[in-house]
This record gives structure tokens, sequence and C-alpha cells, in this order.
């Protein structure tokens, strides 16, 4: 009897704080398809990706996050989908994306990309520390490429002042050190790739850790270690 | 003893060891804990490298917004996800070492253990709904930390951590809101910065020699046992401001004592008369840094065991005692390098009944006494992997002979170090080794008269352990 006592109160006490819900609007499940794109970012997205006071500018502040403003909406979509598909699978995806995006609908992407896209961003408060050698350096494989190496300019695809076309991202204002692991994960892919090539094997991407970034293997590779984190640092430079 | 039962042992304690080891490398590399499995991330994400309990940016996020965000429809449209079991297992297989193995009745016995299972922990919780969420600890322990006599085997179980949150986020252009409300069942549970004694990182259960003798804070010693429950509000505004208020209450009967069931049944857990426990930190993220630094306190009412009065006897006076503390924590997160660093002192003023045992059953000599309990620690953890952690911990305070008797002169005062180093080959596995060397007990270094002759240093307590989280 006093069991159930017990269990009709706390029944009713859960009841009670359960009816009092803020609704769809502010809602934070990952599983609902009826959570709109600007609730998830304002909601979910802004966590990692927000910055401090307004948290739904895209504007990240830790580098292990990238930061969303002013993306390209074309490739924010696919992006979500080889999270969602788990064909990007560097450490960092496996580690939160492939959560976010485990049930994430077609409409939610949408959504979700148009509304980054549209966000300003911000000069990244980062660059002020970086050393203006590596930063002048790094401006120079950016504008000429590294042709030694076979490595093309990068503003030939990611644009002069590195603001992305289509599938191609942009870069500018980007955290160095996200961008310096994407670079060494597509210089990883490249010799990945290379070595399936000399055994023959046709893996379809399995074993890539961005399969889709076939583009920047071979100019990754192409790089030295030195001078991934100069491009990278540059680019964080950029408004 | 004989070799043939130290063979036994060694083969038991090696079997054990591979048991655990063969099992995580046999397991499924996402099918962790409750909470991982509701948001889909590795533990990296809410966890320091993978450290449990210490808390991200993220983990304070997930627990502030009442453990909602993820993929979990409400529980009352009763469609919940089965290929995600809603609870979590925590093994924790250790042996220990202790300096004297047979210190002088009276203080603290140091038994020694085999390498054998000594902690299960039950884990459930999660989003109930958009707003509401839970977390519910359960434990076992096989041995019990701080016995002063006999054997220290005496198995115990009951609820530990639990949790009933509910919260609402606003956020707008220029404003990020957190607001909520808990239930829960021990001050400084609803910590997020790992500062307490609740939350610390040498949580894991750990039969120290040294426990028993070295005084701490009501607070951060009997207050956070699992034997009250309390409510409080809170909020965090652009995760720079945070305030928070509770009040706590012992409670032994009723629809509430589910939060307490098994941590009350015996004695040694005080009754709380209502009191008051608050915080307030300012909390600055940039780059991959970021700092808290706050205050926290809570006045304590609590219950005297009267002559021949026992526990859950609502009668007999009222010692009080008030605790008010400065916090901080600084983090840097950017793999493949976590570092943290914790620091709190807290004051405690006590008003005490004199001529009855308190409510862990000493007796005052003075009418008001005080103690500063300092912790500090710091952690470095490579690629979620390897780690190692250095903590320190302390009190000193007025001296009272009736309860702190080791020393003629009654000091309170310890100090203790403890390195740790631990290797994380999965994730849900943890193998470590932590030593506690104790510099000071009973303010002194050398012998202590009153507790036969034992000195600080014979309390040091090492231990290696395996931990397993599933
Ligand atoms: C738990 C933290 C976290 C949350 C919450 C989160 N993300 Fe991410 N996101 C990350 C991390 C970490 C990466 C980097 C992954 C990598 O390095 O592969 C990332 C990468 C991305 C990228 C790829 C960017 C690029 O330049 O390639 C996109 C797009 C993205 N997130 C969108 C979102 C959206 C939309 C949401 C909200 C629905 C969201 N994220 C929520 C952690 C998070
Ligand atoms: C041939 C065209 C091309 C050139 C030249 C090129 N890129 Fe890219 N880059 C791409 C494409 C396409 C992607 C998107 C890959 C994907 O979807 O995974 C990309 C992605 C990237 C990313 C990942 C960004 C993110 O948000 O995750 C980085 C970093 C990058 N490029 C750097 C560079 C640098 C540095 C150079 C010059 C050294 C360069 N790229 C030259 C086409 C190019």
């Amino acid at each position: 009897m006093k069991q159930i006592s017990k269990i009709l109160t706390l029944s009713a006490v859960a009841l009670a704080l359960g009816a009092c819900s803020t609704g769809l609007d502010r809602s934070r499940s990952l599983l609902n398809p009826n959570v709109s794109g600007h609730t998830l970012a304002q909601q979910v997205c802004s966590i990692c990706h927000g910055n401090i006071g307004d948290a739904v500018n895209g504007n990240s502040v830790n580098p292990t996050f990238p930061i969303l403003a002013g993306q390209q909406p074309d490739y924010i979509v696919a992006e979500l989908q080889e999270f969602h598909d788990h064909h990007r699978k560097d450490p960092a995806a496996q580690d939160m994306m492939w959560g976010i995006t485990r049930d994430m609908t077609p409409k939610q992407m949408k959504e979700l990309a148009e509304y980054f896209s549209h966000q300003k961003p911000l000069p990244n408060p980062e660059a002020a520390e970086a050393d203006p050698a590596m930063v002048k350096a790094g401006e120079k494989i950016f504008n000429e490429g590294f042709l030694e190496k076979a490595v093309p300019p990068c503003m030939a695809c990611h644009g002069s002042g590195a603001e992305g076309n289509g599938p191609i991202p942009r870069l500018a204002g980007q955290h160095a050190d996200y961008l310096y692991k994407q670079l060494v994960a597509f210089n990883d892919d490249a010799q990945r790739a290379e070595e399936d090539e000399k055994h023959h094997v046709n893996s379809n991407g399995d074993d890539l850790e961005r399969p889709q970034g076939v583009a920047m293997e071979g100019i990754a590779h192409g790089l030295s270690d030195m001078q991934k984190h100069e491009v990278a640092l540059y680019l964080q430079s950029l408004k | 003893m004989k070799l043939t039962s130290l063979l036994e042992r060694a083969r038991v304690a090696l079997l054990a060891f591979l048991g655990v080891v063969s099992l995580a490398v046999s397991m499924d590399a996402s099918a962790i804990p409750v909470f991982a499995r509701q948001t889909g991330f590795r533990c990296v994400a809410c966890h320091v490298g993978g450290e449990y309990p210490q808390l991200t940016s993220l983990g304070r996020m997930f627990k502030l917004t009442g453990y909602t965000l993820g993929n979990a429809n409400d529980i009352f449209n009763l469609t919940t996800n089965a290929d995600r079991p809603p609870v979590a297992v925590m093994l924790q297989t250790a042996k220990q070492f202790y300096a004297s193995t047979n210190p002088a009745a009276g203080n603290g016995t140091a038994p020694s253990s085999s390498f054998d299972l000594q902690v299960v922990s039950l884990f459930t919780g999660g989003h109930i709904t958009d707003n509401l969420g839970a977390f519910v600890q359960w434990t076992w322990n096989k041995y019990d930390g701080n016995i002063t006599s006999g054997s220290q085997y005496t198995q115990s179980s009951g609820i530990d951590n639990s949790e009933l949150r509910w919260a609402d986020r606003i956020v707008t252009k220029d404003s990020d809101l957190i607001y909520g409300v808990y239930a829960n069942n021990r001050s400084t549970m609803s910590d997020v910065w790992n500062t307490t004694e609740n939350w610390t990182s040498d949580w894991i259960g750990y039969f120290n020699a040294g426990g028993a003798q070295a005084p701490t804070t009501f607070l951060m010693g009997a207050a956070a046992q699992h034997g009250e429950v309390g409510t409080g509000a809170y909020l965090f505004k652009d995760k720079t401001w945070y305030a928070e208020l509770g009040v706590y209450k012992s409670i032994t009967h009723g629809p509430l004592s589910f939060m307490t069931g098994g941590a009350t049944g015996s004695g040694g857990v005080p009754e709380l008369d209502p009191s008051p426990y608050y915080r307030f930190a300012y909390n600055k993220e940039w780059g991959p840094h970021s700092l808290e630094v706050g205050i926290h306190g809570m006045t304590s009412y609590v219950h005297n065991y009267g002559p021949g009065l026992t526990y859950s006897d609502w009668s007999g006076s009222v010692s009080t005692y008030r605790d008010v503390g400065v916090d901080a924590q600084y983090q840097y997160v950017l793999d493949p390098h976590y570092f943290s660093a914790h620091f709190r002192y807290t004051h405690e003023d006590m008003n005490n009944v004199l001529g009855v045992p308190n409510s862990s059953g000493l007796t005052p000599t003075n009418p008001t006494d005080t103690l500063n309990e300092i912790w500090a620690d710091m952690t470095y953890i490579y690629r979620a992997k390897y780690g190692a952690m250095l903590f320190y911990h302390g009190a000193t305070g007025s001296n009272d002979l009736g309860m702190y008797g080791y020393t003629t002169n009654g000091s309170p005062n310890w100090q203790s170090w403890m390195p740790s180093l631990f290797w994380a080959p999965v994730q849900n596995v943890r193998i470590g080794y932590m030593y506690t060397f104790y510099t000071q007990m009973g303010g002194t270094s050398g012998p202590m008269l009153n507790a036969g002759g034992l000195s600080a240093h014979d309390f040091n307590t090492s231990m290696l352990y395996a931990t397993l989280i599933y």
C-alpha cells in the first residue's frame, strides 16, 4: 500500500513537471522531425558552434568546433549528410557529429544550412596570437600554391578571399587548429588511397576519413607539416 | 600465508584483470553509457579527455539543460528506443596497498584486500520529456571506507547521486538564458565545475586508510552522503553568470524517501533540518580555454544524537555548521591535449551542542570550532588515453580534544598529496594507479600520541584499479 502511494505521488510529480513543456520551439530532441532547423540551431548547434552572448551566430569559440557562420549552404548540407551516413569519420566527427545527425531529416539539414550560411562571420580572435612570419608564408601558399609538389593555389578553388563556392567550403576566419587537422586528415587519406591502389584494393572510400575530399588529398599530401600550419594560420587571419 | 593460497590469489587477480581487458576489447566501441547512447556522443565530448566525471563546456550545458539533449522520444509517448538500453553499469576491480596494515585499534584499520570486484554502480536516466530529465545512480560497495575497527568487509548498497531536473533554455540574438529546477539527494550534486567533493576526480571508490582521521567540512563530507533530499533553482546566463539556491532536508519516509534509499538505513548519516545551499559563479570561455570562479556555501542544521536517541528520532538538540567557500576551475580542451585544474577553499564555523555526541558520534568540547578545508587538483590527459593527475587535500582548524583526539592538543590539521596515473585503452575502460601520501595528521607529521603512536605516513594508501563502464 505504501509503495503504491509512493508510486502515485511520484507519477503525479513527474506528470506535473512533464506537463510544463515549453513545446517544439524550444526542444532539444534530435529524434523529432517536427523540430525546425532554427530551433536546432538555437538549442543544439549553439552549444558547440555558438559564440558567447550571441549563441546562435555560428562563430564557435573552441577550435574543436568549426565556425559555421557564412559557410556555403551546399557544403553544410553535404557535410551533414556525410556525418549522417558515417562517411566522414575523422575522430572528432565520430565523437560528436555522428550523434547530432543520427536522425536528422533532409528538411532539417536544408534549414540549418540556410540558417548558418546567413550568419555573419566575425574576425577570429585567435588570429592576433599567430606568428606574422608564418601567416606571410601561408599567404604565399594560398595565392601561388607550392609548385614543386604540384600544389595548386588554394584560391583557385576556394576563392580569392577563401569565401568558398557551392560544395567548396569557406575557409576564411576558420580556426587554424581545425583547418590543420582537416589537412592532416586529407593527407592521411591520400596515403591510404595510395596503399589501396598499390594492393589493388577497391575500398570505395570506406577506409578514408573524408572520402568526399578527393580534390584535397594530393594537395594536402604535397604540403609539409609546417606548410599546413602556415596556410591554416593565414586562413584564420582572413576576415 | 601458505604458498598455495598466495598462488591462488595471484591467479584470481590475474583472471579478474584479464576478464576486464578482454571484455573491453570485444565491445562495440559505440556501446556506452546512458547519456552517450542518448546523444550519440563519445565520452570525450562531455568529459575532459574522456575522464569522467570532469565535465567539458558541453557536458555542463547537457546537465544544465536537464539531461534532455539527444535522440529520445518523450517517455509519456511510450515509444522509447528499444535499441538503446536506458541503463549503464560500472564495475571497479581494485587492490589497495596500505603502509601499515595493522594500526592500533580505533584509528582506522587497513586490512589487505585482494584484487577483487569492489564497486558496482548502475545508472539510468536521461531525457523524459523535452524539458525533464534524470540522473539516477545506485552503488554497491564491497568495503567500507571509514571503518574504525575489525574487518573492513562490510558490504553496503544504496542510492548514489540521483537527480530529477526540469530546465528551459531561451536563446535569442543577444541573450542565452538557461533556468531550471532540480530535486536531488546530495547538496553539491548540482555542481557542473567539478570543484566539490561530490564530483572531483578522486571519486572512484577508494578505501583510504586515512579517511576516518581526516576531518572535512560538513558540506563536503557528511552533508554529501545521500541521506538528504533537496530542491533548488538555478540560472545560467550567456555561459557567463551562474546562480543557484537550494534547500536540503533529511527524509526517512514518505514518497521522496526512495531518493535516500539505502543511504539512511544505518547510523552515521546526519539528520538535517531544512538547510540552505547556494552557489554563484562567473564562467568565461575563450579559444580552447575556460575559467570558472565562484563562491559556494551551506548552513546545515544537524540533529545531535542525544542520550538514548537513535537515527530517525527527530528530537534532540541541533548543531549548526556554516560553510562558506571560494572555488575555481581552469580547463584547456583541444585534442590531443586536455588539461584541467580545480581549487576550493571552504571555511566552516561550527556551533556545537555540548555534552551530546554530534551526528558523527563525536562529542565536542568547545561550543564553537572552525575548520578550513582546502582542495586542489591538476589533470593532464593526452589523446584521451593517457592521464596523470595530482591532488592536494587538507584542513586546518581550531583544536578540539573531543572531536580530534589523536593528539594531546586535539588538532584537526592534516595534509595529503595524491599522484595518480591512468590509461584508457578504449573509452569504456580505465586502468590506473593512485597513491595517497599523508604528510600531516592530527597537526603533526610525527607520531600522534593518542593514536597508538601512528604517524601521518602510516595512513598512506595506494590502489591499483581497473574500471569498466558499459
Ligand atoms: C557536441 C558538439 C557539437 C554540436 C552540438 C554540433 N556540432 Fe557540428 N561539429 C562538431 C565538431 C567537433 C565538428 C568537427 C568534426 C570534424 O572535425 O570532423 C563539427 C562539424 C560540423 C560541420 C562541418 C563543418 C566543416 O567545416 O566541415 C557542420 C556542417 C556541422 N558541424 C553542423 C552542425 C549543426 C547544423 C549542428 C546542430 C544541429 C551541430 N553541428 C551541432 C561538434 C558539434
Ligand atoms: C581543386 C580544388 C581545390 C583546391 C585547389 C583546394 N581545395 Fe580545399 N577543398 C576543396 C573541396 C572540394 C573541399 C571539400 C571537401 C569535402 O567535401 O570533404 C575542400 C576542403 C578543404 C578543407 C576542409 C574545410 C572544412 O571546413 O572542413 C580545407 C582545410 C581545405 N580545403 C584547404 C585547402 C588549402 C589550404 C588549399 C591550398 C593549399 C586548398 N584547399 C586547395 C577543393 C580545393
